[in-house]
This record gives structure tokens, sequence and C-alpha cells, in this order.
């Protein structure tokens, strides 16, 4: 698919399978397309050409089918600062389907996932950085969706945190196919099984982490 | 539908405990209060002709208070792109957001029910143009805060969209001032674009299909517009 703003190309003929269970790195710089990329899985944005299916959904002709299957954390980690993260879990699930019954269970669920159990009667206002963070990503989990999407979900996060949402976004592989996206290199390495290269909004390359021992080397070589 | 409800809830919460709502609220029954108590002090009179419209000027400068954060800060925090990617209509998103604005200056125009209830008391009002003025005010909220709705939904500063929601009210207000100005027959479409042309005969109890026509196709049209502007973001 491809993606254009008037004359500009932000995504150009990319064309590109995802595995259910595998954990995708898109890496590239800032304005590769990651975003635009993400956004059109999402069905935020939709493309100007091509087609993209999520679980076999068309993301325009069954967008709302599409959706159900995508758990997804924007770049910006946006977040209803005024509701109590109890509150906004159960929000989330109930606009994505969950049923009134169940939405206690899964929203429990994903605080114990996500270890934010602790501040579920808290308002996500007062929260530190952090715990937002990891509110973001329950949001995503809360309905057990097959894909779960994140946009650069280390930005702005200190040491640990960053180390902490490596390891969360570890512990989702298998059970969730799980998109990230990236410009830190070693993020990628970290917690992708395969990545995926782009660069001015063209997919340079897909790899398999496994077969890329020197993730570095291909990038220069690439870029 | 479900999913509409919730989303009606969420913004019944946003909306209820907004300062902007009691502010607007204090304001607005604040300004009611003084003027009905000199009206009835100084003409004796058992009628609300003069208070309807009050609020009519009241809702135009308000409501664009009120409408401005419902798209503008959604935007401005990204939220919306959270509500975008569930899988839920934009239409939906929409109707919520109306929902609950409209359920605020309804629960205001409640309040000012008082007035009529006082004046049943101790008087003897003509009934007729006073529920000719409630379904007009009713009708001119519901097309304000559709008209609010839309312009919120199309930037992601908050006081642009009430500058332009305001801007739309005032053309509409007045557009039938300009009328005469104008070749046939623009003029008869100005006169009929008129919010006050067709919010008059209600409250001196002449209710006409086409003046709450006029009022109805308002508001499906701003929602439809608003919408589309969430489709083709």
């Amino acid at each position: 698919m491809s993606k254009a703003y008037g004359r500009v190309r932000a995504l150009v003929s990319v064309s590109l399978d995802i595995e259910p269970g595998e954990v995708l790195g898109l890496l590239g710089p800032n304005g590769s397309g990651k975003t635009t990329l993400i956004r059109m899985l999402t069905g935020y944005l939709t493309p100007s050409t091509g087609r993209i299916f999520v679980a076999g959904h068309d993301t325009v002709a069954a967008a709302t089918q599409a959706r159900r299957h995508i758990g997804y954390v924007p770049e910006a980690v946006p977040l209803y600062r005024h509701m109590r993260v109890r509150e906004f879990l159960a929000f989330m699930a109930r606009i994505r389907g969950v049923s009134r019954a169940d939405t206690p269970s899964a929203v429990e669920r994903a605080a114990g996932r996500t270890q934010v159990a602790e501040v579920l009667d808290v308002p996500i206002g007062t929260l530190s950085r952090g715990f937002r963070q990891r509110v973001a990503i329950a949001q995503a989990l809360v309905h057990d969706p097959r894909i779960v999407v994140l946009d650069e979900p280390t930005n702005g996060l200190d040491p640990r945190q960053i180390i902490e949402t490596r390891r969360l976004i570890q512990t989702l592989a298998g059970e969730h196919t799980v998109i990230v996206s990236s410009h830190i290199l070693a993020e990628v390495e970290k917690v992708a099984t395969r990545v995926a290269i782009l660069l001015r909004g063209e997919l340079l390359a897909v790899r398999s982490m496994a077969a890329t021992p020197d993730l570095e080397a291909l990038f220069l070589s690439l870029t | 539908m479900s999913a509409l409800g919730v989303l009606i809830r969420k913004e019944l919460g946003a909306t209820f405990t907004s300062p902007i709502a009691y502010a607007v609220g204090t304001v607005f029954l604040v300004v009611l209060g003084y003027t009905f108590s000199l009206t009835l002090f100084f003409t004796k009179v058992a009628n609300l002709t003069y208070i309807f419209h009050q609020i009519y000027v009241l809702l135009i400068l308000l409501v664009p208070v009120l409408t401005m954060r419902a798209f503008a800060d959604e935007r401005r925090t990204d939220t919306l792109e959270l509500l975008l990617t569930a899988p839920i209509r934009e239409v939906w998103i929409v109707l919520a957001k109306f929902a609950a604005s409209l359920a605020l200056v309804l629960a205001l125009l409640a309040c000012s029910g008082v007035y009529a209830v006082i004046l049943g008391l101790y008087g003897e009002p003509d009934w007729g143009p006073i529920y000719g003025g409630y379904l007009a005010l009713v009708l001119l909220a519901a097309l304000l805060i559709a008209i609010g709705t839309l312009t919120s939904s199309l930037t992601d500063n908050q006081v642009v969209a009430a500058a332009g929601a305001l801007g739309v009210f005032l053309m509409l207000w007045f557009a039938d001032s300009v009328s005469y100005l104008l070749p046939a027959p623009l003029d008869l479409v100005a006169i009929n674009l008129s919010l006050i042309g067709h919010f008059t005969p209600f409250v001196s109890g002449s209710v006409f299909l086409s003046d709450a026509a006029y009022y109805l196709t308002g508001v499906v049209l701003a929602l439809f517009v608003t919408t589309r502007v969430l489709v083709d973001r």
C-alpha cells in the first residue's frame, strides 16, 4: 500500500505480511513512515492505494471488524487524565466490544499483566510517566486482541521504565502478534523477532532477527 | 448500540464534571434570574417572551464555550486517535458528544422552568407561547450545539472552535438583516436562514412545521458534516 498527502509521499508501495505470534520491529529514523504505516494498520488512516487486511478483514471495507482485533498504543500515549485507571480501562474495554459482565475481569486481567493493579483507583492525571505508559498498554490489551501495536513505546521513559516496558513487550510475544515501532536500533534488537527497515517511506528490508546477527551493520548498509 | 450508550455515559461524565459546565450554568442562571426579577417587578405581566429572547442570546453566547472542547480537546490530547481506532462508528462518537452537550443545556432550560411555575402560581399566563417558547429553545439549542460540535471537529484549538461557532451563530442570527441588499432569490435564502426569524413565531405561540424543520434540518446537516470530517480524516 501507499500513502500520499498531496504531492508528499509518506509511504511508497509497502508490501508486508505479519505472522501470528511474532514481534515485528519497525525500524527507521524519524519521518521514515513508521507512524503512517501503523496508523494505516490500525485504521486511523486509509491507504491512498492498496489494501490492508487484519485477521482477514479489510481495514477500510470492514473497518469495525478489523479494529476488533487490534490493541493500539499511539506514540503520544493519549489517556483521559480526569478518569481513574479502572474507569478508563473499563471504558476502553466496552467500546472495544467486551460485554458489561466481562468488563471487570478484563480490566483486572489487563491491569495484572501490565502491573497497574495497585493504581486502578488512582486518577490517571496524577500518575508518573512510567505508570501512564503501562496504563496505555493495559488499554491496548483489555479486550485481548490478536494484534498489539505499539508506536515508540519507550519514548520519554527513564532507563528503568524502558527495561520494564521492553520486558512487558517480550511477555506479549506468542500470545499476541506484536508490532513495535522505534527509531532506536537497540530497542528493536531487544524485543523483535523480525525487523522491517523503513527509510523515506520505503520498505528497504524485512529480516528475521535470528538471521541478522549484526542489525547495526545491516541498517548502515541499507541507509 | 451498547457502545453508543458507553460513549454517551463517558461524555456525560466529562461534561457534568467540567468546570466550564458549571461556569456556564452559573452565568446562565444568574443572568436569567436577574432579568426575570426585573421584568416581573417592572411590567407585572405574566409572560416569558422577554425571558425567551434573553435565553436565545445567552445560548448564542454560551453554547460555543460548551461545545469548544468536544473534539478540539480530543485532538489536542490525541485521545481522538484512541476513539477512531476502536471498533465503533464515527457517527456514534458525534452523537454521544452532541447528546451530552444537549443534556446540559436541557438541564439549564429545565432550571429556568421555575419562572414558568412562578408565573403559573401567582398569575394567569397564556401557556401557548410558553410551551412554544420552550420548544423553540430546545430546537435552537440542538442546532447551536450541532454547529458548535462541527466547528470543534475542525480544529485542535478550543478558542478557534469557540470563535468559529460564535461567528456562524452571529451570521445566522443576522442573516435576514442583509437580505434587502441581495438580489432575488438570494434575498429569500437569507431570510430563511435567519435564526431569529424561525424563533420568534414559536415565542408568540405560533408553531409552524417549517420553523421546526429549519432547526431539525440544520441539526442533521451539521452532525452529518461532523461525521464526514471524522471519517475523511
